[in-house]
C-alpha cells in the first residue's frame, strides 16, 4: 500500500511514518503543498494523508486540485484544525476522512486500513456474510447459523458497519461517526454498552465469537481469533 | 510647548471663526449705517441751502446780480452758519464770505473725500447758480457730517475690536478648560495603561458630550476589567487542573526511570502514562472547543435541525449505558420538533446534559428527557431524581472546571456543563438549572423553526 504523507513538520512526519511502518505500507513524505501536488498527480497512490496547513499550497486547495484532475485516491486529513466547521469544510473539499491531532496511532492505523481497503464495489450489495452470520440488507434480516436474530434498528446499523469492515479494526470514534453521526468524544463507555448488547445477541451461545474487543483500540468483526 | 496647544484646540478654532464672522457682520453693518446716515445728512444740507437761495431771491426785486448783492451782503453780516459767494463774470468777488471760485453750477462739495481737514471753511457743501454771467454760491459747513462719519467709524472700530477680543478670550478660556479636561482624561488613560484597570476616567456634573464620552469609555473599561478577571480565573483554573494529572504523570515516569524499577512493569507504566496524557488532551480539547464556540459569530452555519430525531438518537445512545448502570432513561419527546441551530453542537449539548445526569445520579435513578413546543419556543429539559445541586452552587456549575465537592471523585473534567452552556449561548439562550425535588432539572429553551 503506497501512502503519500504530506506534512511540513519534519518531526511529526517522522513519527507518523514510523507509526505507519509495517503491514506492507510504503510511506513517502512531501513537505510542501506544491511538491505534494506534483507527486500526487504524477504517481499512483493508494492513500494521501494531508495536513491542512502547508507551505506554498494549503491542504484544502491541494485536495480540491487533486479532485479537479479526476484523481479519486482516498484522502485523509490529519490536522490540528478541529473546529466544528473545519471537518465539514475538509470533507466538502473532497477528503474521505478527517482526523484531528493529537490522535493515537491505533486510531490512525484503523482509519488508514479502512480507507486503503475500500475498493469500489461494482454491484450494490444485498447480502453481507461473515462465517455463519448473514445480513440481508433488503429485508433487514439477520441470521446466524440459519437462526433469525432480532435487532433494534441502531443495532442493525452497527452490525452492518462492522460487517462492511470485517477483519479490520474499527475504533470507537469511527463507530460514533458512522453509526450515530456523533463527532465528539462522549468520554464515556456508550459504545461499549452498545457493542456488548449486540454481542449478546450475535455471539451468545456460539462456539466461535465474531465480535472481538481490541483493548484500548476498538473492535473487530472476524471469524478468526 | 503645551502652552500653545490651546491654539490648536477645536474650541479655540471655533472661537476664531466666530470672531471672523462677527468682524464681517460688523463691517456690513458699518457700511449700511455709514452710507444711510451720511446720505441723509447731505440731503438735509442740500435742502437747507436750496431754501436759503430761495430766500435770497425772494428778497430781491429782480433776479439780476446787482439786485441780489444787498441781500447777500446783509446775510453775510449776520453770521448764520451759511457761507456765501457772489462774483461777477470776471470772477471778481462782489459779496459774501468765501474766496472767488470757478463758476460751476449745481451741487458741489469739497474737499473730495480723500483730502478732508477739520477747518470750518475748508469743508463745504453747497449749490452754485449762474446769475447774469456772474455766479452765486451758497454753502454749509460739512464739519458736522465729517465728525459724524468719524464717530460712526470710530465706534464701529471699538465695537469690532471689543467683540473680536471677547470672542478670542472666550475661545481661549473655553479651549483651555476643554484642554484641561482632555488632559485629565489622557493622563488617566496613561495611568490605566501603566498601573492597571482599576481606575476610571473622571466624570463631571456638566453632563455634556465629553461626560457622555467618558461615561462610555468607563463602561468599556468595566467590561474589559470583567473579561480580564475571567481570563485570569480561567488561566489559573487551567493551570491548577492540569497540575494534578501532570504531577501524577511525572511521578510515574520518574519512578519508572529509577535503577530499582522493574523492567517488567515498564509497559504498564507507559500505558498509564498514555492514559494520563489522554486525560490532559481531553481537557485541552474541551477548552479549545468552548473557546471556539464562544468565539463564533451567532447564526453562522445555522440550519433547520430536526430536534425530535436528534434527541431520540442521543437518548438511545446513552440508553444502554443507563441500563448497565441500573438507571432508567425515559423520553417524552413531542414528534417533529424543529429548531434553528447547528446539529452537531446541539447533539453535544444534549449528550453532555444526559451524560451529566446519568453520571451524577445513583443506581436506580430515573433520568427523563422532555421536549415540547410552547408557541415559538421549544423547551427541552433533562430531569434526574439524584442528589441535585444546592441552590447557591447552581450558577457556579456553569463555570469552567467547577465541580461539586461530592463529585470530585467521579470521572469528568468539570467542563461538560460550561461547554453545554457555551453552545446554549451560541443559540441565543442559556441553561436553566432548577430543583426537581429531588434531583436536578436542566432546561434549555430554543427558538422553534417553522
Amino acid at each position: 500500500m503506497r501512502i503519500l504523507l504530506i506534512e511540513d513538520d519534519t518531526e511529526t512526519a517522522y513519527y507518523i511514518s514510523r507509526g505507519l511502518a509495517g503491514g506492507g505500507r510504503q510511506i513517502a513524505i512531501a513537505r510542501d503543498g506544491r511538491g505534494a501536488l506534483h507527486r500526487a498527480l504524477s504517481e499512483p497512490w493508494d492513500l494521501l494523508i494531508v495536513d491542512r496547513m502547508l507551505p506554498e499550497l494549503d491542504g484544502l486547495s491541494l485536495v480540491q486540485e487533486v479532485r479537479l484532475h479526476s484523481i479519486y485516491t482516498p484522502v485523509l486529513f490529519l490536522t490540528t484544525l478541529g473546529g466544528v466547521d473545519d471537518r465539514v469544510i475538509g470533507l466538502n473539499a473532497g477528503a474521505d476522512d478527517y482526523l484531528v491531532k493529537p490522535f493515537s496511532f491505533a486510531e490512525l492505523l484503523a482509519r488508514v486500513a479502512a480507507l486503503g481497503r475500500r475498493q469500489p464495489r461494482p454491484t450494490v450489495e444485498t447480502r453481507l456474510r461473515v462465517a455463519d452470520l448473514e445480513i440481508n440488507l433488503l429485508d433487514r434480516t439477520v441470521t446466524r447459523g440459519g437462526h433469525r436474530i432480532e435487532l433494534l434498528p441502531r443495532e442493525f446499523e452497527l452490525l452492518v458497519y462492522l460487517m462492511k469492515h470485517q477483519d479490520q479494526t474499527v475504533t470507537r470514534a469511527m463507530l460514533l461517526e458512522n453509526v450515530w453521526d456523533v463527532h465528539f468524544d462522549p468520554n464515556t463507555s456508550v459504545v461499549e454498552t452498545h457493542i456488548s448488547r449486540l454481542r449478546g445477541k450475535i455471539d451468545r451461545g456460539q462456539s466461535t465469537p465474531l465480535i472481538h474487543t481490541l483493548r484500548g483500540v476498538g473492535y473487530s468483526l472476524r471469524a478468526w481469533i | 510647548m503645551p502652552g500653545f496647544r490651546v491654539f490648536r484646540t477645536s474650541s479655540f478654532r471655533l472661537a476664531l471663526m466666530y470672531a471672523t464672522l462677527t468682524g464681517i457682520s460688523f463691517l456690513v453693518l458699518l457700511a449700511v449705517v455709514f452710507l444711510s446716515t451720511t446720505r441723509f445728512m447731505r440731503h438735509q444740507i442740500d435742502d437747507t441751502v436750496a431754501n436759503e437761495i430761495e430766500e435770497i431771491f425772494a428778497n430781491s426785486p429782480n433776479c439780476g446780480l446787482d439786485a441780489v448783492r444787498p441781500a447777500v451782503d446783509a446775510l453775510t453780516k449776520h453770521p448764520s452758519g451759511f457761507l456765501y459767494l457772489l462774483q461777477d463774470s470776471g470772477g471778481v468777488l462782489r459779496a459774501g464770505n468765501l474766496p472767488p471760485l470757478n463758476s460751476k453750477e449745481g451741487v458741489r462739495e469739497w474737499p473730495a473725500a480723500s483730502a478732508r481737514s477739520h477747518s470750518a471753511f475748508s469743508a463745504i457743501r453747497g449749490r452754485g447758480i449762474a446769475i447774469d454771467g456772474g455766479y452765486l454760491f451758497v454753502g454749509w459747513s460739512t464739519h458736522q457730517l465729517l465728525e459724524m462719519e468719524e464717530m460712526i467709524i470710530g465706534s464701529f472700530a471699538w465695537g469690532l475690536a471689543a467683540s473680536i477680543a471677547l470672542a478670542l478670550v472666550g475661545g481661549l478660556i473655553m479651549g483651555g478648560r476643554l484642554m484641561q479636561r482632555i488632559e485629565t482624561i489622557s493622563n488617566t488613560s496613561r495611568s490605566i495603561i501603566g498601573e492597571g484597570l482599576r481606575q476610571r476616567l473622571p466624570v463631571t456634573q456638566v453632563g455634556d458630550e465629553l461626560d457622555h464620552l467618558t461615561g462610555s469609555i468607563n463602561a468599556m473599561l468595566d467590561r474589559i476589567e470583567e473579561l480580564m478577571t475571567d481570563l485570569r480565573q480561567v488561566t489559573t483554573d487551567i493551570a491548577h487542573d492540569l497540575r494534578t494529572p501532570l504531577t501524577r504523570l511525572r511521578q510515574r515516569l520518574e519512578l519508572a526511570t529509577r535503577p530499582d524499577a522493574a523492567i517488567g512493569s515498564l509497559r504498564a507504566t507507559l500505558d498509564s502514562a498514555v492514559t494520563e496524557v489522554d486525560t490532559i488532551l481531553s481537557i485541552f480539547t474541551a477548552l479549545l472547543r468552548i473557546a471556539q464556540i464562544e468565539g463564533r459569530t451567532r447564526r453562522a452555519g445555522f440550519q433547520v435541525v430536526g430536534l425530535s430525531d436528534l434527541l431520540s438518537t442521543t437518548a438511545e445512545l446513552y440508553g444502554s449505558m443507563a441500563d448497565d448502570n441500573g438507571q432508567t432513561l425515559l423520553e417524552a419527546i413531542e414528534p417533529s420538533l424543529m429548531v434553528n441551530g447547528e446539529r452537531e453542537l446541539l447533539m453535544q449539548l444534549f449528550a453532555n446534559l444526559i451524560e451529566n445526569a446519568l453520571r451524577h445520579s445513583p443506581r436506580g435513578a430515573t433520568v427523563r428527557v422532555n421536549a415540547s413546543r410552547f408557541e415559538n419556543r421549544v423547551r427541552v429539559s433533562i430531569v434526574d431524581n439524584g442528589l441535585g445541586i444546592p441552590q447557591d452552587e447552581r450558577c457556579k456549575v456553569l463555570q469552567r472546571f467547577y465541580r461539586l465537592e461530592a463529585s470530585r471523585t467521579t470521572v469528568g473534567n468539570g467542563l461538560g456543563l460550561s461547554l453545554a452552556n457555551a453552545i446554549a449561548v451560541l443559540h441565543d439562550t442559556t441553561l436553566e438549572l432548577s430543583d426537581a425535588e429531588p434531583g436536578l432539572c436542566v432546561s434549555v429553551s430554543l427558538e422553534a423553526s417553522q
